[in-house]
């Protein structure tokens, strides 16, 4: 996709509530990225890596970046069964009813942050 | 020290989704049918929206917004029909968001629009995943594609509303079999419509245009 935009979003969002709340540094964001959302954990971490070298944010060298994997599940609209799907996210496994409803694998979202009011030097 | 775990719960595409919510009123105000076009680069989006274009004209006010990563060509094609067209150059970004869209908006008269059709960038990867404000989405598939485009890009043709088979006048010397499509964006997307038509030849084009015109019935009842 276009990991490094993204990456620049996530980074916008965490800032932008941590200096609201007076923070001067963020040790860790954990974001959750579903098997479905078309978003390269990978290429993500590569994104991340770029502003920890950026000067005068509040993410550097010492902040990590967590990334939990949410798996694809469907539910069968039909006989209720729930799998995980292959490409074939809509086509019941058991009893071949093409109605299933994917119950996760989309999400793509900013789980929490861990801040903290004095950077590392002080 | 203080040292605090704050829990967010933000989804990461937050801004876009507000620009197309706010996108997406305006449309509805002006009861304006848009339709966002994806596809990948040289399936024939341009071409087959030249001939919906010279369809729909008599009947309805129609403009366009054309996403390329560079040039006006497109942009030249459509308006060269007296269209009004709007290019958006992304410069290497590889699909249009919401706030590109609403950046555009107040170049075009929407209350005289009836028919806005966007032209996304050619990529069945990102498209997908941004929400424009629109009604439908399409995604165009080219026969010399291959119908295995289908499941090796399940997200694109799960997200969307109706996907076109264009240049169906390539059956005969392309392997390209309709059926399998069918089948595999049913086990994909079962509330999908799909249309078979060859732009260039017209094949297949009145039903499309006909999904266009019942889409616009159904938007201006809102």
């Amino acid at each position: 996709m276009h990991e490094m935009s993204l990456m620049s979003e996530i980074i916008e969002i965490v800032s932008a509530d941590a200096a609201a709340r007076g923070f001067k540094k963020v040790n860790r964001i954990e974001v959750i990225v579903g098997d479905l959302s078309n978003v390269l954990p990978d290429a993500l971490e590569l994104a991340f890596l770029f502003f920890q070298r950026q000067e005068g944010g509040m993410i550097d060298g010492d902040s990590t970046l967590h990334i939990i994997r949410e798996e694809a599940k469907a539910q069968c609209s039909a006989c209720q069964f729930e799998f995980q799907p292959d490409y074939r996210i809509a086509l019941c496994p058991i009893c071949g009813s093409p109605g299933s409803l994917l119950v996760s694998g989309e999400t793509f979202r900013v789980e929490s942050y861990e801040g903290s009011d004095e950077d590392n030097e002080s | 020290m203080r040292t605090m775990k704050v829990k967010l719960g933000t989804d990461v595409l937050k801004d876009n989704n507000l620009a197309a919510a706010y996108n997406r009123k305006l449309f509805r105000a002006n009861k304006t049918l848009v339709i966002n076009i994806m596809s990948s680069p040289g399936a024939g989006k341009t071409t087959l929206l030249e001939e919906t274009i010279k369809a729909l004209r008599q009947d309805f006010t129609v403009a366009v917004i054309e996403g390329d990563l560079a040039t006006d060509r497109d942009a030249e094609r459509l308006r060269s029909l007296g269209i009004k067209t709007i290019q958006i150059n992304t410069v290497g970004g590889c699909h249009l968001d919401a706030r590109m869209i609403a950046k555009t908006l107040p170049e075009f008269e929407l209350e005289a629009i009836d028919i806005l059709f966007i032209e996304n960038i050619g990529n069945l990867v990102c498209p997908s995943g941004y929400d424009l404000g629109q009604d439908s989405k399409v995604v165009v598939l080219s026969v010399p594609e291959g119908n295995d485009k289908i499941p090796k890009y399940p997200v694109m043709f799960r997200r969307t509303d109706l996907t076109v088979i264009n240049k169906i006048d390539l059956l005969p010397y392309v392997p390209f079999s309709v059926e399998e499509a069918k089948q595999d964006l049913e086990s994909i997307n079962p509330a999908a419509q799909l249309k078979v038509l060859s732009a260039k030849t017209g094949e297949g084009l009145d039903d499309w245009i006909n999904w266009i015109k019942d889409a616009y019935v159904q938007c201006i009842k809102r």
